[in-house]
């Protein structure tokens, strides 16, 4: 077999996170000489999902790191290792996100083909958390309702809220009309929760409802990005079926994303290798030889690559706890027909949680709960990933959140938990940058619904490695692979 | 539960992949068993993400889906989902190669890591049609040269080895065809009914049947209910 260093490469592409992993997808069909290499020993870069040992080989790594996308990470095991089962089991998501039923990465994955291989499963309810007022009750989850038949059949609403909600829904379907266009402009760029107050009339509580459907981990979104925001959760609720807006991809989400799609890199002719990265590089007219940390020395006539710097001080905080309870009551399907879903989202409102010292926290809290049927824990025992904005209090939160939730959605007794992993991350540029024979694609978003903004990079990317041949080809667009006969049988 | 009771032979779904050093004639041997087909000097694998063939039983139909490594093995990056729910392997070794053995046994070590803890494991030293005790070989003008013997594995060390791992073992030519579809309707015996059930999920998951009715279908809307999981 040839050695690497005997091939002019048309690209190198460095990291198997989701947008590297997408490129080499996109340029599969094109007989393109690619090398795909990541510095890690897995596949997803940032969006991996990992086992209990290789997350806490991760931690080991990123405990007392200071710099880069993910820092401050540790494990805690409350229960030492009881209840826990072996490690395989689990596949523990570094950033969970749900991916709407309307999202270009879906129809992207369709018309690649690449879908044939990921199981998806339906994201179900969100919650708001409410806290108890009587010390006897425990706190509850409030069903949010995101459907105008949702809101017609909610029982807790006053039927002023309803209506309200009801005409809040059917301008979110029609926001770029002309009449509604003229209604929001003047606020697009004012506080969403403001433009709810002032035009639709909500009170506290109905907007609490309203942003938790946004998912900002800020809660301090625009009237512009808030009303898009929801108008894409509703457009998507029923598109796949009745009953959810999102999907998830069962065993890890986007990393078996990432896993798929260089398969079919290497389906394609792509070479593969884990475990290695760049050491150096030098830049001729018309190639880069790049030294490999595998030894080897190869040349391409482009470098793709992924920004692992942050900017500025946005980060987020995240926990992922393993608990030893199905939590069955967050995974029922509330619409006939509906598929049952392995995925739902709780919002504690702004406001919802107190610090240590008994300030408030201002910002929001999310736990996504996953039951056992995405795959990344064993039966009877589900994930949940909370995040929060990062401030000096915000792990002190997370951990008073993750009770809460418990003590919410406990029966009798408050679900145990087996692992708590802890960690932040921080966001880097939003941008790609083109210099040269070098292409530097953004940083991963941290947000917890995957925003389609990260597929244009790709395209960009895609288009520079076809040259020419951009502008006939279809981008994302191939027929299927498998045209073996059935017909043909061995006996 | 008895969800294929009274259909005349029931058709299952298994997923299998293939592992083995460069070169030693995987994809030949898949090749040869969906095809009956053989190209001298094939490429290395580009092209099919995965193929499909049906064996019957007397008791029912296994359709194989097979999992080439598509080269992900070259630089051992096969990823998680290459291994995720195969029901079974095979591990392909030259029987003119000693390494090739030794690599191959680093693969059933890989397997019992990394896949379900029932999967049915065969252990194939190709090209025996190079062997001088090669079975139904018609093969004239062999590149090697004349009648001579390049086996430098012998049939009791890779035997041996298979019974102590508790692997099927089998010696094949992909070229000749010989002992090829053996391979596969002794994989295809050897899978557990209880595993056939509910052909996707982790062995021991108590959720079977449960899968179906989650399954989101991309493709376009249609009937929820129905139940024909199979991507083909």
């Amino acid at each position: 077999m040839e050695s690497l260093g005997d091939t002019l490469w048309d690209i190198v592409i460095c990291g198997t996170g989701l947008q590297q992993s997408l490129l080499a997808l996109s340029l599969s069909r094109t007989g393109k000489k690619i090398l795909h290499i990541d510095p890690n020993e897995y596949y997803g870069g940032p969006d991996a999902a990992f086992s209990l040992q290789e997350a806490e080989a991760w931690v080991d790594r990123h405990a007392s790191i200071s710099s880069g996308v993910f820092r401050s990470a540790s494990i805690t095991k409350p229960e030492g290792s009881a209840g826990l089962s072996f490690s395989r089991a689990y596949s523990l998501a570094l950033t969970p996100q749900l991916i709407h039923a309307r999202s270009k990465l879906l129809s992207q994955l369709v018309s690649s083909r690449a879908y044939k291989q990921v199981e998806f499963l339906a994201v179900g309810s969100f919650f708001t958390f409410k806290p108890s007022t009587d010390p006897e009750q425990k706190p509850t989850l409030a069903r949010v309702p995101s459907t105008r038949e949702d809101v017609a059949f909610e029982t807790t609403l006053s039927l002023k809220a309803k209506r309200g909600l009801m005409k809040f829904l059917k301008f979110v379907l029609d926001f770029e009309g002309e009449t509604q266009l003229a209604v929001w402009q003047p606020h697009a760029n004012s506080p969403f929760n403001e433009f709810l107050q002032q035009e639709f009339k909500m009170d506290a509580e109905l907007q609490k409802y309203i942003i938790t459907l946004t998912l900002s981990l800020d809660g301090q979104m625009s009237t512009r990005d808030g009303l898009a925001i929801i108008y894409r959760h509703l457009t998507s609720m029923g598109f796949f079926g009745p009953g959810f807006a999102a999907v998830y991809p069962k065993w890890g989400g986007i990393s078996e994303i990432a896993q798929v799609a260089c398969r079919a890199g290497a389906v394609g002719g792509a070479v593969y290798m884990l475990g290695t990265g760049i050491k150096s590089q030098e830049i001729s007219d018309n190639d880069i030889e790049l030294q490999l940390t595998s030894g080897d020395k190869v040349k391409t006539k482009l470098l793709v690559q992924a920004d692992d710097k942050t900017e500025g001080t946005f980060s987020i905080s995240r926990l992922t706890a393993i608990v030893a309870s199905p939590l069955k009551g967050l995974f029922e399907s509330v619409v006939e027909g509906a598929p049952l879903p392995a995925v739902s989202v709780t919002a504690f409102p702004a406001g919802a949680l107190q610090t240590e010292a008994g300030e408030s926290y201002e910002y929001p809290v999310y736990v996504v709960a996953h039951s056992s049927d995405t795959g990344e824990c064993p039966a009877g025992q589900s994930i949940l990933y909370l995040s929060a904005l990062t401030t000096p209090h915000s792990q002190d939160v997370l951990k008073k959140a993750l009770e809460s939730f418990l003590e919410s959605v406990g029966d009798k007794q408050i679900p145990q938990r087996l692992f708590e992993l802890h960690y932040e991350q921080g966001r880097g540029s939003v941008e790609s940058k083109a210099s040269g024979l070098i292409f530097t694609l953004p940083n991963v978003s941290p947000s917890l619904a995957f925003d389609d903004a990260a597929l244009d990079p790709i395209k960009t990317a895609w288009g520079v490695v076809m040259g020419e041949d951009a502008s006939n080809t279809e981008y994302m667009a191939f027929p299927d692979r498998e045209h073996a006969d059935e017909e043909m049988s061995d006996e | 539960m008895a969800d294929s009771a009274g259909a005349p032979r029931p058709s299952s779904s298994v997923k299998l992949v293939l592992l083995g050093e460069a070169a030693v004639g995987k994809s030949s041997l898949v090749l040869r068993f969906v095809n009956n087909d053989f190209q001298e000097n094939k490429e290395p694998t580009i092209g099919a993400a995965f193929l499909t063939q049906k064996c019957n039983l007397p008791q029912r139909t296994i359709k194989f889906e097979i999992w080439d490594t598509a080269g992900q093995e070259r630089f051992a990056s096969l990823a998680p989902m290459y291994y995720r729910n195969a029901q079974a392997a095979l591990v392909v070794y030259d029987l003119t190669k000693p390494t090739s053995l030794i690599k191959a046994k680093h693969w059933v070590a890989e397997l019992q890591r990394q896949a379900s803890p029932g999967i049915v494991i065969a252990l194939v030293g190709n090209k025996l049609d190079l062997t001088s005790d090669n079975a139904g070989t018609n093969g004239e003008g062999e590149a090697a040269g004349g009648d001579e013997d390049a086996r430098k594995v012998s049939t009791e060390e890779a035997k041996t080895y298979a019974e102590e791992e508790g692997l099927l073992f089998f010696e094949t030519s992909a070229k000749t065809g010989y002992n090829v579809t053996e391979v596969f309707t002794a994989i295809a015996n050897a899978i557990p009914e209880t595993s056939l059930k509910s052909a996707r999920g982790p062995g021991a998951a108590g959720a079977a049947g449960r899968s179906e009715e989650q399954r989101v279908n991309l493709n376009g809307p249609r009937d929820p209910n129905a139940k024909e999981g199979c991507a083909c």
